[in-house]
């Protein structure tokens, strides 16, 4: 993460001398038990309970990381550490993995914590009964077993080689939620969750605050640093900014597409700009079964044509970063050659002169502002190579069956921030996937797809996922324009904020100086 | 009188059958099926399908408005799909804070404009008058959205004297309460009484022509007597209708302000249950709203009665 700390920078230019001494006698990062923060999100926090809110958006992730705990932990380095879970082991093919659990931990309600307690989360969103719209996320594990009170062994339908950083996350699906109090609760629970988490719930105003106090019995001594932490729905990028310069919020979500306030927070001295570039992109399919785009052809020039620095300006100040690949600077693939094709709108034009016939097409934005603006600029790029491209504006919830049912030429889609490439690689581009939406078969990159998933060695991996970019680049199936980036703001005297994956601002273990 | 009320309020009904009618119908035509919308990236056409039929969205519309209408009618408004929340609850959570906004707003639109469009009518024409009903109609030109940045940026972010976003219920800190109302209630206002004052100021003016303001001042009154008593009365029938129609628009100026401001009153309500398609969430406020500002008209109705004899028997 690049966390621009200027207030540092400031401190040690123009206070350095004054404050040299206090400075010897605290060290510099000590974290300072006690406080309270202020949180603006963006969206009001409709609920817990994974039955009802089917999957945790941003504004509630920030919370679940505070409610409740994962099995495991992504650290700095992207690498799975022990949370709940203590160790573990997997077998030989990478589709049965065994967690030994960490004991004597308790729910906020006095519930022990236990593996009985882990399946009974997973069984439950599991039960086809219980319709869960989380449960697609776990469509890979088959079941969940409890062989004693310590052990959880996860048994997978597919291989996966990073189970224990997939579980990271504090998702609906991975965060450990009480059993007794959701059977007690039963309407009520999806408001007064219960978890084993560093914060408990105090109170919770809807569309006004979620109050969260420090958890006294929590299995990590010596954590968490603050007293209370206090989440409110902001919705307005405008005044939630002026909610951060005024001080009633220390620490604000935001995006991309509010770089006005992004650029000033950059160059206050009394704000840290937190900034995480993901792994993942905004990412568009051709369908590749129907004309113009059934010919490789049209299909790199359109690529070739898009100027991604021009288009980032254009839409977000220059914020945005292009994408060459599907992975990003977020993830662990890197690649010497990831197969991109230049921009050149001059061997653009060559080539749909090449194609003959005039290239005509349609192609989906969701119908919001960020949408519109989208479409057409790349309307313009396109239209400059001599293609002509027409805008059909659909609701956002719209898209997602269109593009299941194939009913597109050209779609939006995205690829999310996740520790691991293979769940959404594979459903993107496998042959047969409901969501390999190009329509587009080829034996040697589903060999690809498969040797990655079933691989341990990192190394191998990587000459595989870029090996796949290569193929995809090439062909031009898909496209890339930019990388996730995630974003947050907080008064300079806030830290210990960690990298934002996934999006996820994750204040559970911020202090105050 | 009676007789009169009980018109009136029959009256009621059938408005509130075409308003939910309405909502129902808008909502159903909304982009994006409620099914999609919970089932998100696995809307699958099976799940799709089996998920619409679990929730009776298979049924035709008229079939689904009724038995909602079955269930209104027994003050059963249903539950949220996403919070599990009752309408009720929802409302009753929600409908303080809207209401102080709107009262607040109320005030302060009438404190600005009510002395202004006296001060304007008296003198009429003349340089303060000309002055003010040049802003007047400036300020009605300026959207909420922009007022409310602009004030916030001047009270909050530059001179910090009050809230930028937040709020506070009225009976933990009745002080702080009103401090994060003074911003949003400000911002209403200032779209407020331009119209107050525009109405208020020409019923003045043809009032105070008048002959028997001209026998007040003849048999040597007190001027602000005659203003106050004598020609404001009559005068504020016009603004009395505008007032009860304002009530409308605030909600309507109410669902950007809350959103600015971070108000969790209706209006938040309103947009989060729009962009989730919590289709029982908005139907059950829009019910809502529109019974208030059928209830607020036939308020205004009621006010006529008392103010103006003739409207009460029937011969006006």
């Amino acid at each position: 993460m690049k966390a621009i700390s200027r207030s540092r920078a400031f401190a040690r230019i123009f206070l350095g001398p004054a404050f040299g001494i206090a400075l010897l006698a605290v060290p510099a990062h000590a974290q300072k038990p006690g406080g309270s923060i202020t949180v603006g999100l963006e969206l009001d926090i409709p609920g817990f309970d994974p039955l009802k809110v089917g999957v945790f958006d941003t504004a509630a992730l920030t919370a679940a990381a505070a409610l409740f705990d994962t099995l495991t932990y992504l650290d700095d380095k992207g690498l799975a550490q022990p949370k709940l879970a203590l160790s573990w082991s997997h077998s030989d093919d990478f589709k049965t993995w065994t967690f030994k659990l960490r004991p004597g931990v308790k729910f906020h309600d006095g519930t022990p914590f236990n593996a009985e307690a882990a399946k009974a989360n997973f069984d439950r969103q599991k039960d086809p009964a219980n319709k869960c719209r989380c449960a697609f996320y776990i469509a890979g594990i088959r079941d969940v077993q409890a062989p004693d009170e310590l052990t959880l062994v996860y048994n997978l339908n597919d291989p996966s080689v990073n189970l224990p950083a997939i579980l990271t996350m504090p998702s609906s699906n991975f965060a450990i939620q009480s059993p007794a109090a959701w059977k007690a609760k039963g309407d009520e629970y999806n408001r007064n969750p219960v978890g084993t988490g560093p914060y408990i719930l105090k109170s919770w105003t809807a569309g006004d605050r979620l109050v969260l106090e420090k958890n006294p019995d929590y299995w990590n001594k010596g954590k968490p640093y603050l007293d209370r932490i206090v989440l409110k729905p902001l919705p307005d990028a405008q005044s939630r900014f002026a909610s951060l310069q005024s001080g009633e919020a220390d620490i604000i979500w935001d995006d991309e597409y509010d770089p006005d306030n992004i650029q000033k927070a950059q160059k206050d001295p009394k704000m840290t700009l937190h900034t995480y570039v993901g792994s993942g992109a905004q990412v568009y399919a051709f369908n590749t079964k129907v004309a113009p785009f059934d010919d490789v052809r049209v299909r790199r020039a359109l690529v070739m044509a898009i100027d991604r620095k021009k288009m980032s300006q254009a839409i977000t100040n220059g914020l945005s970063r292009p994408a060459s690949n599907p992975y990003g600077d977020g993830s662990w693939v890197k690649c010497k050659d990831d197969g991109a094709l230049p921009t050149d709108a001059e061997k653009a034009k060559a080539l749909i002169k090449e194609y003959g016939k005039p290239v005509e097409f349609k192609m989906i934005v969701t119908a919001t502002a960020r949408g519109r603006n989208v479409g057409q600029v790349m309307q313009q790029f396109w239209k400059q190579v001599g293609a002509n491209m027409e805008i059909e504006q659909i609701d956002q919830a719209t898209v997602v069956p269109r593009a299941f049912m194939r009913q597109f030429q050209l779609t939006p889609w995205r690829i999310v921030d996740l520790p691991d490439p293979d769940p959404q690689m594979y459903a993107n581009f496998h042959t047969g996937s409901p969501v390999a939406l190009a329509n587009y078969s080829n034996p040697e990159l589903d060999s690809l797809l498969e040797h990655a998933r079933t691989t341990a060695d990192q190394e191998k991996r990587v000459e595989d996922y870029c090996a796949i970019s290569r193929h995809i680049n090439q062909q031009a199936i898909w496209f890339w324009t930019f990388q996730n980036t995630y974003y947050a703001i907080s008064s300079a005297k806030l830290k210990g904020l960690p990298k934002m994956y996934s999006g996820v601002v994750d204040v559970s273990n911020v202090w105050m100086e | 009188m009676l007789g009169f009320v009980a018109r009136r309020l029959f009256y009621l009904v059938p408005v509130l059958i075409a308003v939910s009618l309405l909502t129902f119908l808008i909502a159903s035509l909304l982009p994006g099926d409620l099914a999609y919308v919970i089932l998100g990236d696995q809307a699958t056409p099976e799940k799709v399908e089996a998920l619409r039929h679990d929730m009776g969205l298979d049924q035709p519309i008229w079939w689904r408005y009724l038995s909602w209408l079955g269930q209104v009618v027994q003050g059963d408004f249903g539950r949220s799909f996403r919070t599990g929340q009752t309408v009720w609850q929802a409302v009753a959570e929600r409908l303080p804070v809207s209401l102080e906004l709107m009262l607040l707003a109320e005030i302060a639109g009438l404190a600005i404009g009510v002395p202004v469009a006296i001060a304007c009518a008296v003198r009429s024409g003349g340089a303060f008058d000309r002055f003010m009903t040049g802003s007047a109609f400036g300020m009605l030109s300026v959207p909420t959205f922009l007022s409310a940045i602009l004030l916030i940026y001047l009270f909050a972010v530059e001179l910090r004297w009050l809230p930028a976003t937040g709020y506070v219920p009225f009976e933990e800190d009745p002080a702080g309460n009103l401090r994060f109302f003074v911003l949003p209630a400000l911002t209403l206002a200032l779209a407020e009484w331009p119209g107050i004052m525009r109405v208020l100021r020409s019923d003045m003016i043809a009032t105070l022509q008048e002959d028997y303001i001209a026998l007040a001042k003849a048999k040597g009154l007190k001027a602000s007597r005659i203003l106050f008593v004598h020609a404001l009365k009559p005068s504020s029938l016009t603004l009395i209708t505008i007032t009860g129609i304002n009530i409308g628009r605030l909600i309507g100026g109410a669902v950007i302000v809350e959103t600015i401001f971070a108000l969790p009153g209706l209006g938040r309500l309103l947009v989060g249950a729009i962009y989730t398609r919590d289709l029982i969430i908005l139907q059950g406020v829009v019910l809502f709203v529109a019974g208030g500002f059928v209830l607020m008209n036939f308020i205004v109705d009621m006010l006529y009665a008392v103010l103006d004899p003739r409207i009460r028997h029937g011969h006006a």
